[in-house]
């Protein structure tokens, strides 16, 4: 084997040369992938591992209340516990109302209970009065709920560092008082109702939005261009306007004495006095929320219908077919692309609408998002919105798997 | 050209910490309400003093603060909070802790702020700014016969027709209680000793239920303050639980509706501060918060918006100063949530019981909405 190297013109071993200019263009590569994916990190990766982690994380309260969860954790939650449980809650007690951070396990623990917010701040304010010894009847004069069983199992039951209550909530389970997982009382099992609901309204919105966009795709994709033009600034000119003063039209368009039942009842559909309801119910979510949502069903399926040549059409009626079969065997299939990609994008948007329903849909308006927003904004109970909010991640990621393996993901095409 | 704009941006970088830097940002919920605040108090304070007064517009609640802090980037000075968040901000040391008499002025007289105000603060970390009332109202264009009291509400067979209520269970339970024929008591304390009583809350929600279940009743859940006056007047529905504020405004501007007093929740709207917010250590934002809290400042807002400034002492500036609506022509004293005339069965909000609770009825309040 010759050992000689071949040279580049300056005289550097090609091999190496070749390997520099290499280096150069990954490290070009990189850099222009770069922003993208530290872009990606910051705002997907960072903030759903930070969802994810805050869910199951419950560390806080067990620092501030170290002596209490070491001591209840050998209590087996049948009768009250013992005098060490309540002894080591007067000493975490008395510490954190020395520093003044007993506030912090109050929201936590009423999380857990209603309740233990009065509790607590009744407690800590006699707490200067306690004398030594004896704490578990002190404890219950101050309040008899001290002696209730089920705010000991609540405590029992924040101990551990690591929990997936805020799961288990989040389908109305909970954990009693042996660790074993139990149904939430009966008038309490609200969240069930609305994953179902918020599916519900997601399927029905989808399907009514391809009844209505499978036709105006066609005429858009088969006018010819002046026509068509019109008809396309039609679909994207409710795009560009605000999705609540959308909502508001339809609320001053379907209220009762509003001009569509006006219309109703000049046709004489129905009686002045016994107008329908189409708003403040499941209809008004219906229509208002396919209207909004009709544009991302349109734009895919006109992208996918403007590529079908008008000659295969043609070309199926030649061999025999009738208009209705050469529809059904040569255009429908070619469509499917667009479907799936219209079916899940509105889907999948639906899924997350709170607004809209919120003030359309009455009783009926309330989804899981506005869940997830009231648990954001007004009880702060952070971990448990965290909780909702992987729930409805995870159900909108089976979805795609399910429709990846039906359809066939490589199928899709947004044009 | 690229210099310009160099510069265009420099200058609007150095303009924009420089406001942030002087002015005190005051949070609030917007609308008619934050005008009453801003030509009340807010504008006579800035002149007053010399610090411009910035006003910010959220929809309540305490997640965007507890954010803030924990971004440890704080950019709100004063918010304009429900009772319950001052509790929980309070506990959770979001806000800071006032030295009431110290921080805040006293009445003209003499009056020791503390004595000035109707009743106590929830926290120690709340400054009282205006009263408003949760009552109901009618258009008497669309109801046959005159609604009186609370229980007029809930009779379908004399008053038939649907029912505007708050989509949470915050105030409609305390009026089913008071429907059910408990009276009020002082401030209130039976109607929420009845509910914390057990299955007191239970048989408040059945009694809602029924109301929205009645073929000749019905409900209509509203969101937003603007709603009640609103679904009123376009005869969506007969009777409305609202503001107080907003069916004044509704009426002002010549709608047919009729506010009844009986059974009003009475509630506070608080100040509260933020704790290391950007003009805290500097003292500015506690000097604006004492300013706008003083008696004249708190008669002022009252010119413009029916809620009651909590000092006694600003109702007797407005009294004097009758009329002292901004059409100058309307007085004001007598649409007060706290006129006599208004306050014969009247329940306070009780924020106790409801940062208590608020978890586990709004979960009942849900099922039983899910299940209409």
């Amino acid at each position: 084997m010759s050992t000689e190297q071949i040279l580049s013109s300056d005289g550097i071993p090609l091999e190496i040369s070749l390997k520099k200019a290499e280096r150069k263009n990954k490290f070009r590569a990189v850099m222009l992938v770069g922003p993208l994916f530290l872009f990606l990190i910051i705002t997907y990766v960072f903030p759903i591992g930070d969802m994810l982690f805050r869910s199951i994380d419950d560390r806080k309260i067990t620092q501030m209340l170290p002596n209490t969860f070491t001591a209840i954790e050998k209590w087996d939650g049948q009768d009250l516990p013992g005098e060490p449980v309540y002894a080591a809650l007067y000493e975490d007690l008395a510490y954190l109302k020395k520093n003044k951070t007993y506030g912090k396990i109050i929201a936590r623990l009423n999380y857990e209970k209603g309740g233990f917010s009065s509790l607590i701040k009744k407690t800590v304010r006699k707490l200067g009065k306690f004398e030594e010894g004896n704490y578990k009847e002190q404890f219950i004069e101050v309040n008899k709920r001290w002696g209730q069983n089920d705010y000991l199992v609540s405590l029992k039951n924040a101990a551990p560092n690591w929990t997936f209550a805020k799961y288990l909530k989040g389908v109305d389970l909970k954990y009693d008082q042996n660790g074993s997982i139990v149904e939430q009382p009966e008038d309490r099992r609200i969240h069930k109702v609305l994953w179902l609901r918020t599916l519900k309204v997601a399927f029905w919105v989808t399907i009514f939005c391809f009844i209505l966009a499978y036709p105006i795709s066609y005429l858009l994709a088969t006018l010819p261009m002046k026509y068509s033009n019109l008809l396309m600034i039609c679909v994207l000119l409710p795009f560009w306007t605000s999705l609540l003063v959308r909502t508001s039209s339809w609320m001053v368009l379907l209220q009762q004495q509003g001009p569509i039942n006006d219309l109703i009842v000049w046709l004489g559909f129905a009686a002045n006095d016994a107008r329908p309801e189409l708003m403040y119910n499941v209809i008004g979510t219906f229509v208002a929320m396919t209207q909004i949502l009709l544009p991302f069903m349109v734009l895919p399926l006109y992208s996918v219908m403007k590529t079908i040549s008008p000659s295969l059409m043609r070309a199926g009626k030649s061999l025999g077919g009738t208009p209705f079969v050469a529809f059904r065997k040569v255009y429908f299939p070619l469509t499917i692309p667009g479907i799936g990609a219209g079916s899940l994008l509105v889907f999948i948007l639906a899924i997350g609408y709170y607004i809209t329903p919120a003030l359309v849909g009455g009783a009926s308006g309330s989804l899981i998002s506005n869940t997830i927003a009231y648990h954001m904004k007004s009880s702060l109970d952070w971990s448990f919105a965290a909780a909702l909010g992987t729930m409805l991640l995870v159900g909108v990621l089976t979805i795609y798997w399910i429709y990846n393996k039906l359809v066939g993901i490589d199928n899709i095409k947004l044009g | 050209m690229k210099k310009l704009s160099k510069l265009l941006l420099a200058l609007s970088f150095v303009l924009s910490i420089t406001t942030s830097a002087f002015a005190v940002t005051v949070v609030s919920w917007g609308g008619a309400y934050t005008e009453s605040q801003k030509l009340g108090y807010g504008d006579p304070t800035a002149k007053k003093l010399g610090i411009p007064v910035n006003w910010v517009d959220y929809t309540g609640g305490l997640s965007e603060i507890k954010a803030q802090k924990e971004a440890g980037k704080i950019t709100w000075d004063i918010i304009d909070v429900y009772a319950k968040d001052t509790i929980i901000g309070c506990d959770e040391g979001i806000f800071v802790e006032f030295d009431f008499d110290k921080d805040f002025a006293p009445a003209p007289d003499g009056t020791k702020a503390s004595d000035d105000f109707f009743t106590g603060m929830p926290s120690k970390c709340a400054v009282g700014n205006i009263l408003y009332s949760w009552n109901f109202a009618y258009n008497k264009n669309n109801v046959k016969g005159t609604p009186k009291s609370v229980k007029d509400f809930f009779n379908t067979k004399k008053f038939p027709g649907k029912r505007a209520i708050y989509k949470g269970a915050m105030s409609s339970i305390e009026i089913a209680q008071a429907a059910m024929g408990t009276k009020a008591g002082k401030g209130g304390d039976k109607i929420y000793n009845k509910l914390a009583a057990d299955g007191g809350v239970d048989k408040a929600i059945a009694k809602i239920k029924a109301l929205c279940e009645d073929p000749k009743g019905g409900c209509v859940f509203w969101n937003a303050g603007a709603q009640p006056p609103e679904l009123l007047a376009n005869g969506e529905v007969v009777m409305a639980t609202g503001w107080n504020g907003r069916f004044f405004n509704a009426q002002m501007e010549g709608t047919p509706i009729v506010q009844v007093w009986d059974a009003q929740i009475l509630d506070y709207e608080y100040f509260a501060m933020v704790k290391g917010g950007p003009n805290d250590a500097n003292g500015k934002a506690m000097k604006v918060l004492r300013e706008m809290t003083s008696t004249e400042g708190l008669a002022g807002s009252a010119k413009y918006i029916a809620y009651a400034p909590w000092r006694k002492s600003s109702i007797a500036i407005m009294e004097a100063g009758e009329p002292w609506y901004k059409d100058g022509k309307t007085s004001m004293v007598q649409h007060m949530p706290t006129a006599p005339a208004n306050t014969k069965n009247y329940i306070l909000m009780n924020p106790e019981f409801w940062a208590d609770n608020q978890d586990e009825i709004g979960e009942k309040w849900e099922a039983m909405k899910a299940g209409l």
